[in-house]
């Protein structure tokens, strides 16, 4: 159907919300309660247009558009109402923008500078004075006072997550959100109210007071939590990851889970290891490969027992797959049995791992043992050596019911006694790095920050191990892993890798 | 007096009842064709009694024909506006009234079940409504296939728990459901999807009373009392110091000045008539004169600048301080809404601190304008009426009665004799 927004028009499909058509065209009307993903409430009234011949203005988020409609977004009467309505969301807001972690991304100070830019006609001392600071779930905080009952954390409990934690308390102005009794906001999706919270009631607990958000950068990634592989955009600044949050991509939901979110506290947990802890002592990164190369030197090809894994990423799989090759060992395992598939309806995975269908396609190439088999060899006798992730070599070794002494990669805070080498590994948010998720669908993670000096990405350290035992695998630069990647894999071989914006899914 | 349709009988049980004349209407309905129901309501020209006005017959026929889903009749009786008190004397009257009313309404939109929604703080009401549906059911008159015919009724009481805004319809219908009673967004519309989801008609406890008269005689016979569009007789709760205070049963299009002193015996106490408040408190305030020129009908308070909505009639003597009685109003809805839309929660809540600075001192000379700009604020831009039944009393009584916010304003002593 057609209609004239501002003047201008426009053709929708019937059921198109004004607010849905004018965003379209690139007219943004202002929101608090309304939220693409959750239902309508209609209750903010900041949304307010006016039609043509109407009496009365109506919610451009709650009123479908009709044909030969004439909707203005900008005329006196609806900036009039978004004043007012700015006016009355304020008159008991505490107005403490500089200790409030939403200042900077905050819907009452943004439509303020737009729209309002009134001076106060309400006593201070006048304020309904609510709760602060409420303990209300592991990683939310709840400010009573700074909200403006837009409910959106309400339907979102109800309709997202369907655990229905909160409610609306009290009646007119002393209405309050409140945890319904017995319960805490302790869902898997708890942190998305801090987002979608328009204001400054629900905030992070791990964020508060942490940084202000216009000094942070914004990377582009994905989250390694788990097979679903979430688009997120990584906050950052002076190479410290803050928060973790959402990015907006085509089929993907608008939301991250918790468990996603707080991949990033790895980063920097008291035990990662920036040095390589070894049997002689902590070595600085290059010379602990060093070391794990003179021990893999000294023994026979078969002694050598090389681990990919589903955890990391296609260019680390590739690169210890063709170690492997040059080494010319047959101890290796390139795979991984997994089941994926969203597992609450959400985005949660069965699989924890973000590529497992990456390592497939390495396996499908360069063969090697699975698992089951790979753990008969390791419980044989014949290897000597290990190379391979740290979780999974220690769960490996913990299966097969023995120790062999090992050169393991750590990302994380995990700690690995008796090995003989652990070797720190720049994670996915400190290199670029691909994954393949559950449904086939490439995945990009870009370095947000730096790694530790010296720490190196997997598939440049076992690069340097091959060099370093004359059997080098030539994959000095990133360039050269994604070309390997095409020439070696058929699944590949068309796929976009080095284009950073192309998407990529498998057939 | 003149025709007497709603408290005509004094009603106090199911024999009685059958022995005024009962009943003869519904078993006319359940051989009655369900539209020819809605023909006669809709040529009787019965407005809705709740406040709205609408008609009765028109929103019956807004129920979808092919809808395959449950219909309900909903009555409201959640009476609490204030100043209005009717519906609490019609059903202490005459219950049985309301029962067929909405066993009628039933079967003209095909609907099987229907839910009093009854104030909470009616309890005695609630529980005689109880009682006469468990007789009715007994006797035959509600339950399966009544008077031989195809046509079965079941009748629900729903308790209130005590929020003015549930007598709002959608509130009404959340709260039935077990939702927290706030208004839905409309469209849809009840009559599309009201309660449980399914088309649904919603009315006032007067409207439904009179649709067995109009049955039994006509929807012509009903349209001929009245005046013009305004037809019928409609219940007046009259309060304030008149010398008869109380509910009666007057023919629409009624000169106020006549309904004042024949009725209600006149202002009590040799007392000068200020001002009176017509429809309930949400109703604008007409000015002494403006009300003796005055007919209590649809068209003649909204040619006055006011609205007949329940008939709730507030009468104000000289004697009584207009800040005083906008703070009364003024504290009720404060109270009363329910914080769903930012300008009713907000804007209730502000007024009433404004007017608290007349009241105790503190208020400035620029306060009576600020509680006019207010109000222009809230008009019209909420989901439900309320803010609008704030904002028009606002609005009315500074417009009217300025000198009296200007002298609390100044400082000066409350004319009244107040502080």
């Amino acid at each position: 159907m057609k209609l004239k927004i501002d003047g201008k028009e426009t053709q929708v499909q019937p059921g198109t919300s004004i607010l849905g058509a004018a965003q379209a065209m690139g007219v943004l009307i202002p929101r608090y309660c309304y939220h693409p993903s959750l239902s309508v409430a209609g209750n903010c009234r900041i949304c307010l247009v006016e039609i043509e011949g109407a009496p009365k203005l109506v919610t451009a988020c709650s009123t479908p558009c009709a044909e030969g409609m004439s909707v203005l977004t900008t005329s006196e009467k609806v900036r009039a109402a978004r004043r007012d309505v700015l006016e009355f969301l304020l008159i008991n807001h505490p107005l403490d923008c500089p200790i409030c972690d939403q200042a900077g991304e905050c819907g009452l100070q943004d439509y303020y500078m737009e729209h309002g830019l009134h001076k106060s006609r309400f006593p201070q001392a006048d304020k309904v004075r609510r709760h602060k600071r409420r303990d209300v779930g592991k990683y939310l905080v709840l400010d009573n006072e700074r909200c403006i009952l837009c409910t959106r954390c309400v339907r979102f409990c109800e309709e997202v997550t369907k655990t229905g934690e909160l409610c609306v308390r009290e009646r007119g102005d002393r209405s309050y959100i409140d945890l319904k009794p017995g319960s805490r906001l302790d869902n898997d999706y708890s942190l998305n109210i801090a987002d979608i919270c328009p204001v400054g009631a629900f905030t992070s607990a791990d964020f508060r007071f942490k940084k202000r958000v216009w000094f942070l950068e914004r990377t582009a990634s994905v989250c390694a939590g788990c097979a679903t592989g979430c688009p997120i955009e990584v906050h950052h600044r002076d190479n410290i990851v803050y928060r973790l949050m959402p990015r907006p991509e085509e089929g993907f939901p608008a939301w991250l889970c918790d468990e996603g979110r707080m991949t990033c506290k790895s980063l920097r947990a008291p035990g990662r290891p920036a040095a390589a802890f070894c049997e002689e002592g902590n070595l600085k990164p290059a010379a602990g490969l060093r070391f794990a190369a003179s021990r893999l030197g000294k023994l026979k090809p078969e002694q050598v027992a090389i681990f990919g894994s589903p955890f990391m990423s296609l260019e680390d799989n590739l690169a210890l797959a063709e170690l492997a090759a040059a080494i010319g060992t047959k101890n290796f395992c390139l795979h991984f049995s997994t089941e994926p598939g969203i597992k609450d309806g959400i985005l949660k995975n069965t699989d924890h791992s973000p590529n497992s269908r990456g390592l497939a396609l390495i396996h499908a190439v360069y063969g090697g043992y699975t698992r089951e088999q790979f753990s008969e060899r390791l419980a044989s006798g014949e290897v000597r050596f290990v190379l391979g992730r740290n979780e999974e070599v220690k769960a490996a070794l913990a299966a097969a019911k023995t120790d062999i002494p090992s050169s393991v990669f750590s990302f994380s805070d995990e700690p690995a006694p008796g090995r003989a080498c652990v070797l720190p590994a720049a994670s996915h948010f400190e290199s670029d790095c691909l994954f393949i998720n559950y449904a086939g669908r490439l995945r990009r993670a870009r370095a947000a920050v730096k790694a530790p000096e010296g720490v190196l990405p997997v598939w440049q350290a076992a690069d340097r191990i091959a060099s370093m035992l004359g059997a080098p695998i030539r994959l000095e630069t990133r360039a050269a892993v994604l070309e390997r990647l095409k020439a070696k894999i058929p699944e590949l071989a068309a796929a976009p890798l080095s284009d950073d914006k192309a998407e990529f899914e498998l057939k | 007096m003149a025709e007497q349709i709603l408290l005509k009988h004094k009603v106090v049980s199911l024999d009685g009842y059958k022995a005024s004349g009962g009943w003869t209407a519904l078993e006319k309905a359940t051989r009655m064709e369900p539209a020819a129901i809605i023909d006669e309501v809709k040529k009787s020209g019965l407005r809705g009694r709740g406040g709205a006005g609408f008609p009765a017959g028109l929103k019956w026929s807004f129920i979808p024909k092919d809808s395959a889903k449950e219909r309900y009749v909903v009555c409201n009786a959640d009476e609490g506006e204030p100043g209005t008190f009717k519906d609490r004397e019609l059903i202490r009257m005459n219950p049985y009234l309301l029962i067929e009313g909405m066993a009628i309404a039933g079967r003209a939109i095909g609907a099987k079940t229907g839910y009093i929604y009854v104030r909470g703080e009616f309890a005695r009401e609630a529980a005689l409504l109880e009682k006469c549906i468990g007789e009715a059911k007994v006797a035959g008159f509600l339950g399966e296939k009544l008077f031989g015919s195809g046509f079965s009724f079941d009748l629900h009481v729903h308790k209130g728990a005590g929020a003015y805004i549930c007598g709002e319809e959608t509130a009404l219908l959340e709260s039935i459901e077990g939702r927290r009673g706030q208004p839905r967004l409309k469209p849809p519309f009840p009559a599309v999807e009201g309660l449980f989801a399914c088309p649904t008609v919603i009315n006032n406890v007067e409207t439904l009373a009179a649709v067995p008269a109009i049955i039994e005689k006509g929807g012509a016979w009903y349209a001929g009392i009245g005046a013009g569009k305004s037809t019928g007789t409609k219940l007046f709760s009259i309060s304030g110091p008149v010398k008869k205070p109380g509910v009666y049963e007057a023919e629409l299009g009624i000169p106020f000045k006549t309904f004042l002193e024949e009725y209600a015996g006149g202002m009590a106490d040799g007392k000068k008539l200020k001002a009176v408040i017509p429809g309930g408190s949400s109703t604008p305030v007409l000015t002494a004169e403006e009300a003796m020129n005055a007919r209590l009908d649809y068209e003649s308070l909204a040619a006055a600048g006011s609205m007949l909505g329940s008939g709730g009639i507030i009468v104000i003597a000289e004697d009584t301080c207009m800040v005083d009685a906008l703070l009364v109003l003024a504290r009720f809805y404060h109270h009363e809404s329910c914080g769903q839309c930012t300008p009713c929660r907000e804007g209730t809540g502000w007024t009433e601190k404004v007017l608290r600075r007349f009241e105790e001192g503190g208020a400035g000379p620029g306060d009576a304008d600020l509680l006019l700009s207010i109000s222009n604020n809230m008009v019209g831009r909420t989901i439900c009426p309320l803010a609008d039944a704030l904002a028009m009393p606002v609005i009315s009584f500074i417009t009217k009665f300025r000198e009296e916010f200007d002298a609390h304003a100044a400082g000066n002593t409350c004319r009244m004799g107040r502080k």
